[in-house]
């Protein structure tokens, strides 16, 4: 438990791997992607972005729970270190199929690929049929709904994709498969592998990798290292290596401290992890807290919530990150902890500028409490509906007392350096009734609120023009809910 | 076992797709001494470029030669039809993304360390970012090109109504899941190997050979797949591709070169922005009998094949309609920024949207339902059936198409469930449109219309198929081995179509146009004809022993045998061995070409095209308004393939062209800032559909009992035309859009309808109405 290695190990191909990356001279930043492509008979995974908004990249990595039960998550292998599927099973496009008396049998979803045409020019297809495999991995006869979630965040040009949906629900049915077999075998390897949790510490020439397996050693290398990026699901930083080809001299990464992954429900509050990935936030939700819901519905795509996480996305403090102006309006809190104690904070004041937060020296964000306000909602407008960025979103939040507004939180991303509520607009409705006069007297006020930029995702008239119309939908969506007449 | 039935096969390379084992050039490893190739392109739209340091860069650790213009052993250029494209910038640049130099390195980081260490000085110049700009300054790229017919100022004259307006369509890019690539291998002596990512393996030969100052005998060019092409890697494969061989000959290793997302992004050329102006004149009923249109170009910063693009906008300024007094001008701007290029459609695209535009505000302007005037002016299949440019439109199925649909679709029931929807909504509108396709098959410049074939039989009774036609996921390959297997009529699992190769089949044309099934099947057919007869010879004088006659011999289920005689048979494979022991070749060349075309660029006349592709789509959205979301909830498509080869793959290529479509008229907005640079160079900010974005309900049907006569199996082409069956969702939109007030205004519109041009529109109609 004390000691570090400075080695990571996974499973590959059915073998243990042990990467050691100062004799290797391999960079403990690599991503994934390009480690399973420098392997002699791993082609099959594509770099098609490499900023995980294609999927062409995409693996499955499969754990053990403390069952010994199989979770398979599919993931953008662009955008994550080498590190970070320590103790995992690393499933590429090149394990589904079997060689049967020396002919190929396709997998399912493979055959379900070749059969209804889901496959046109090729590229993108080995991270369809990876997608489509985690799916069907945990989903019995899914909905299209969820068909279409798990197939977002991959990008076919070809296909119109249709055929793909429709191999996807083909192929989810529940049938075992070779890895359902060998599950007992997989999960007794990675038990081993993960039995006594050590510490990762990976120095080489210019780079140092730092893989706390608990948050007390998390909070020691915090506090000796102020200089490292802290990462969990490096969804974001990751661009720094493969977008701006910049050095990542020093990481923490957290994302294997169980301990800030967890979830907690009482009877006035939520309280999540910070470290916990947003798809298992949006699991555990199950639709309720609908605003938050609607928000994950929407937010990137399956396998980057399978690594993005709450404290990463309020720790990145963009102006366009789609949960922070939603947890203005439910007026979070956070808990940020460092080795001698921790302090609570409302979002609103740890959210200081452009990408700049309160957090200082040492600390790190442990866990996300948000009260269970009634009549929050989440709007996001994006050039695409998935898979996008926000060109505006919004939370917001009412309450009234004798239909005069006694509190509102308009809160807006996008339209500033950084979140921020529309506090004129706000303070004209206060007290006044909650009809469509004094909303549309409101909107003119909001539209001259905030002075947006245009830039690659639109002209800065839109944003005005939308931010003003979300609070109409507001209006429009909570009328009647508010109404006691009704 | 029994065969699968041939016209659903699955796609050729299907399973070695699903397994990751089909081969794309940045997979290939020519050997341990394979470099890196990467580019330093111009970061100024325009600039003299007053000095170019590379001294600091060449001592990078891992680099091994960097490459400038003067480096360059033969001809500095790489415009495939104008030879009006530098391949490496030495004097000045006229765009950012243009190359200036080339470096080979161990790796991609040590290449792109030395890059930041190369030091280029530019003095600036004016540079002209956009299509008013050119037109106002007046920077031509070439004379403008006219089609004419009928009598224009008559047509006014005798119209009870006269509408002018604009449109202006957007850029795209092609966003190819495979970036552009070429692996260079170099030979013995000059010679050149190039694994290139090209639909064009013919003129990247003579790109590789000119920029090297070799003979095209000297270069080899090959290319077993594509992932994804659609246009983008007709002419600028090219360049991919000349500048690793230019390292490759530099180094004397190989060389490969795949450009990343944004390198791609920032340095290819798009689907040609327009800008045009149109006036129309029809009567009340909404006969159109008039129109002259402007259309203008943005050419980016060279020729590339913008004018060919530009004839097909003119030639389908018409669509569906017959307009007996038309007049098309064809303007092209040079403006800085890359030269933009070929894209499914080109050009038919914009040509389309514009008159579907037009049909549109006329309808609206009668205050009609638009499919009314579409069907009013559709051409006809007895009289009035004769295109601006002179061509009869025959086998017209634009009729047979309306009836069918309209039906299948449930316009009419729907348009009133519609207006009833808009009635009780008040910020969620919905629209409907039926949009028809028109499409012109074969290259607009008549010699391209060839091909070429080489098929081989071996003593094993296998045959190995080559043509000219590039697999960029269109399924070519699997129609020509369907070609192949039932001419010689045996199993497909005896046929192999391999790489496409320069050494194999030389001086083809580009697969684009829609024409690689048409062109190569043909030519495929040719030459297993030849063979064919060959082989009958045998048959029937060595196997039959004198007891048949040549022409009574078929080929059937992998026997050959006497039609008139069955008892005389023998097994393909034997026939085959015998034929060898008879000294009989059994290689064969095919040739085809497309009979009775030609066109008079001068006097815009002629028969253009050898048929046309028809279509019709009918698209329902639903618009929320406040934010200018919209979503499809249903598309119906019936579409005219002729007899197909392969429904599975037709399919395919419908439904992929329409969603690619839906892109363009909806989400794929480009923009630049003031200083010429792309804003959206990654999926981060360019956003092509996604699952969630096709129709919710999408049915597709191919027209039946179409067969075409004088094509490959009577099939048509189908690789563009269902590409501008999407103009059904763009006008949809608009009439959700048009909803708001109530049909009474024409909306604010323009292509792409993205959430701010819609949220606009709706803004302008609300205020409109508010000020009564």
């Amino acid at each position: 438990m004390d000691g570090v290695r400075n080695t990571v190990r996974f499973i590959l191909d059915g073998k243990t791997v042990t990467i050691d990356f100062e004799k290797e001279m391999i960079s403990p930043t690599i991503t994934v992607l390009n480690y399973i492509r420098s392997l002699p008979k791993h082609k099959g995974v594509k770099e098609g972005c490499a900023e995980g908004d294609c999927g062409a990249c995409t693996v499955v990595l499969a754990e053990a729970d403390s069952n010994g039960k199989m979770t398979y998550r599919a993931v953008n292998s662009c955008l994550i270190f080498l590190p970070m599927i320590d103790g995992k099973h690393l499933i590429t496009i090149e394990n589904l199929a079997q060689k049967e008396s020396g002919e190929v049998k396709l997998h399912a979803v493979q055959q379900a690929m070749v059969d209804l045409n889901g496959s046109q020019c090729g590229f993108c297809t080995p991270g369809i049929v990876m997608s489509i495999f985690a799916l069907q991995k945990s989903h019995v006869n899914p909905s299209r709904e969820i068909a279409e979630d798990a197939l977002t965040g991959n990008l076919c040009r070809c296909t119109g994709y249709q055929p793909i949906l429709n191999a996807a629900l083909k192929s989810s049915n529940g049938e075992p498969d070779h890895f359902t077999k060998d599950e007992k075998n997989i999960s007794e390897e990675l038990s081993k592998l993960n039995s006594e949790p050590t510490d990762i510490l990976i120095k080489t020439k210019d780079q140092t990798y730092i893989q706390p397996k608990s948050l007390k050693s998390a909070l020691k290398y915090v506090s000796q290292n102020p200089d490292a990026i802290i990462i969990n699901g490096s969804t974001d930083v990751a661009l720094k290596q493969t977008k701006k080809f910049e050095l990542i001299p020093k990481v923490i990464d957290l994302s294997a401290v169980q301990e800030l992954k967890f979830f907690n429900e009482d009877e006035d509050q939520i309280e999540i992890g910070a470290g916990l990935p947003l798809e298992s936030v949006k699991i555990k939700l199950n639709g309720k807290f609908c605003a938050f819901a609607d928000a994950l519905k929407v937010f990137a795509s399956k396998q980057i919530r399978e690594l993005a996480t709450l404290g990463g996305n309020i720790g990145t403090a963009s102006p366009i990150g789609d949960t922070i102006p939603l947890l203005f309006a439910y007026d979070a809190k956070l808990k940020i902890v460092n080795q001698n104690g921790e302090r609570l904070i409302r979002i609103e004041d740890f959210i200081k500028g452009y990408r700049q937060t309160d957090l200082k020296a040492g600390e790190l964000i442990y866990t996300v409490m948000i009260p269970k306000h009634q009549n929050v909602k989440f709007y996001k407008v994006s050039k695409r509906k998935d898979l996008d960025i926000s060109t505006v979103s919004a939370g917001f939040r009412i309450g009234l007392n004798n239909e005069k507004v006694k509190d509102i939180c308009l809160a807006f991303g996008g339209m500033a350096a950084m979140p921020k509520r529309a506090k004129k607009t706000e303070a004209f409705l206060l007290g006044k009734a909650w009809n469509e006069n004094n909303v549309e007297a409101a909107m003119k006020i909001l539209k001259e609120e905030f002075q947006p930029l245009s830039d690659a995702r639109s002209g800065k008239e839109f944003r005005k023009l939308a931010a003003k119309n979300l609070l109409l939908k507001f209006y429009e969506e909570t009328k009647d809910e508010l109404s006691p007449a009704r | 076992m029994r065969r699968q039935k041939m016209n659903f096969l699955p796609h050729d390379s299907a399973h070695k797709h699903v397994t990751g084992q089909s081969v794309y050039v940045n997979d290939m490893q020519a050997s341990s001494e394979m470099l890196e190739g990467h580019v330093v392109y111009s970061k100024q739209a325009h600039a003299k470029i007053v000095s170019i340091n590379i001294s600091e860069a060449l001592k990078v650790n891992g680099v091994d030669t960097i490459l400038l213009a003067k480096d360059i052993p033969g001809l500095n250029q790489m415009g495939p039809v104008v030879h009006d494209e530098i391949c490496l910038a030495d004097k000045e640049v006229t765009f950012i993304g243009q190359a200036i130099a080339l470096i080979a390195a161990k790796t991609k980081k040590a290449a792109r360390e030395a890059e930041k260490k190369l030091k280029i000085d530019y003095e600036l110049l004016d540079a002209i970012l956009d299509l008013d700009t050119a037109i106002e300054k007046e920077n031509r790229l070439a004379p403008p090109r006219k089609i004419e017919c009928g009598d224009l100022e008559k047509g006014f004259s005798e119209s009870d109504k006269i509408l002018e307006g604009s449109l202006k369509t957007g850029g795209q890019e092609h966003w190819y899941l495979e970036t552009q690539s070429c692996l260079a291998v170099p030979g013995e002596d000059r010679e050149m190997m190039a694994y290139s990512s090209t639909q064009h393996p013919s003129e990247t030969q003579a790109i590789v050979a000119e920029v090297l100052g070799i003979q095209k005998n000297e270069v080899e060019v090959e290319v077993r797949r594509m992932g994804g092409a659609f246009g983008g890697k007709e002419t600028q494969a090219n360049h991919v591709a000349a500048w690793s061989s230019l390292l490759a000959n530099a180094t004397g290793k190989p060389v490969k070169i795949c450009l990343n997302r944004d390198e791609d992004q920032i340095m290819t050329g798009k689907r040609h922005r327009t800008l045009n102006y149109y006036k129309v004149g029809f009567d009340r009923n909404g006969k159109i009998h008039a129109l002259d249109v402007d259309l203008n170009l943005d050419a980016g910063s060279s020729n590339d094949l913008t004018m060919a693009i530009t004839e097909r906008a003119m030639f389908h300024i018409d669509n569906a309609y017959y307009i007996p007094n038309l007049k098309v001008v064809g303007n092209t701007w040079k403006t800085n920024l890359p030269s933009n290029t070929a894209f499914r459609g080109f050009g038919g695209p914009q040509g389309m949207a514009v008159i579907e535009n037009i049909i549109d505000r006329i309808a609206r302007h009668l205050g009609k339902d638009p499919l009314e005037i579409r069907k009013l002016n559709f051409y006809n299949e007895e009289k009035e059936n004769i295109t601006h440019y002179g061509q009869k439109v025959e086998n017209n199925r634009l009729q047979a198409l309306y009836k069918q649909l309209t039906k299948t679709s449930d316009y009419s029931e729907r348009r009133s469930q519609i207006n009833q929807f808009n009635q009780f909504n008040r910020f969620t509108k919905r629209g409907i449109a039926l949009t028809p396709v028109k499409f012109g098959i074969s290259f607009t410049t008549s010699f391209l219309n060839q091909a070429g074939a080489l098929v081989n039989i071996y003593k094993d009774g296998t045959v190995q198929v080559n043509h000219g036609g590039t697999e960029m996921g269109q399924g070519l390959y699997l129609k020509i081995l369907q070609v192949a297997a039932s001419e010689l009529g045996i199993d497909p699992k005896f046929i192999k179509v391999t790489s496409t190769n320069t050494s194999k089949v030389p001086n083809t044309s580009a697969t684009a146009a829609s024409s690689g099934s048409d062109l190569n099947g043909m030519a495929v057919q040719n030459a297993i004809d030849k063979l064919k007869s060959r082989l009958s010879e045998v048959a029937a004088k060595v196997a039959f022993n004198g007891g048949s006659k040549p022409e009574n011999i078929r080929f059937e289920k992998d026997i050959v045998f006497d039609a008139n005689n069955p008892e005389n048979n023998i097994r393909f494979p034997d026939l085959i061995n015998l034929a060898y022991l008879n000294q009989t070749s059994l290689s064969a060349t095919g040739y085809y070409k497309t009979p009775d075309i030609h066109y008079d660029k001068d006097k815009g006349r002629g028969k253009p095209f050898h048929y046309f592709a028809f279509g019709m789509a009918v698209t329902e959205v639903e618009v929320d308004t406040l934010t200018g979301y919209a979503k499809v909830l249903r598309t119906d498509i019936l579409h005219d393939v002729g007899k197909s080869i392969n429904e599975r793959i037709d399919i395919g290529q419908i439904e992929g062209g329409f969603v690619q479509g839906m892109g363009w008229v909806t989400t794929e907005d480009l923009k630049y800032d003031a200083n010429g640079n792309l804003l959206n160079h990654s999926p981060d900010t360019y956003k092509i559909p996604t699952i969630q974005d096709i129709p919710k309900d999408f049915r597709v049907e191919i027209l039946k009992n179409a067969p075409n006569p004088a094509t490959i199996k009577q099939s048509k082409a189908v690789g563009e035309p269902p590409f501008m069956l999407a103009l059904s969702v763009w006008l949809a939109i608009k009439d959700a859009i048009s909803a708001v007030g109530d049909h009474q205004s024409e909306p604010e519109f323009s292509l792409p309808a993205t959430n701010e041009v819609i949220l606009e529109a709706v803004e302008k109609i609300r205020e409109g109405m508010e000020r009564g």
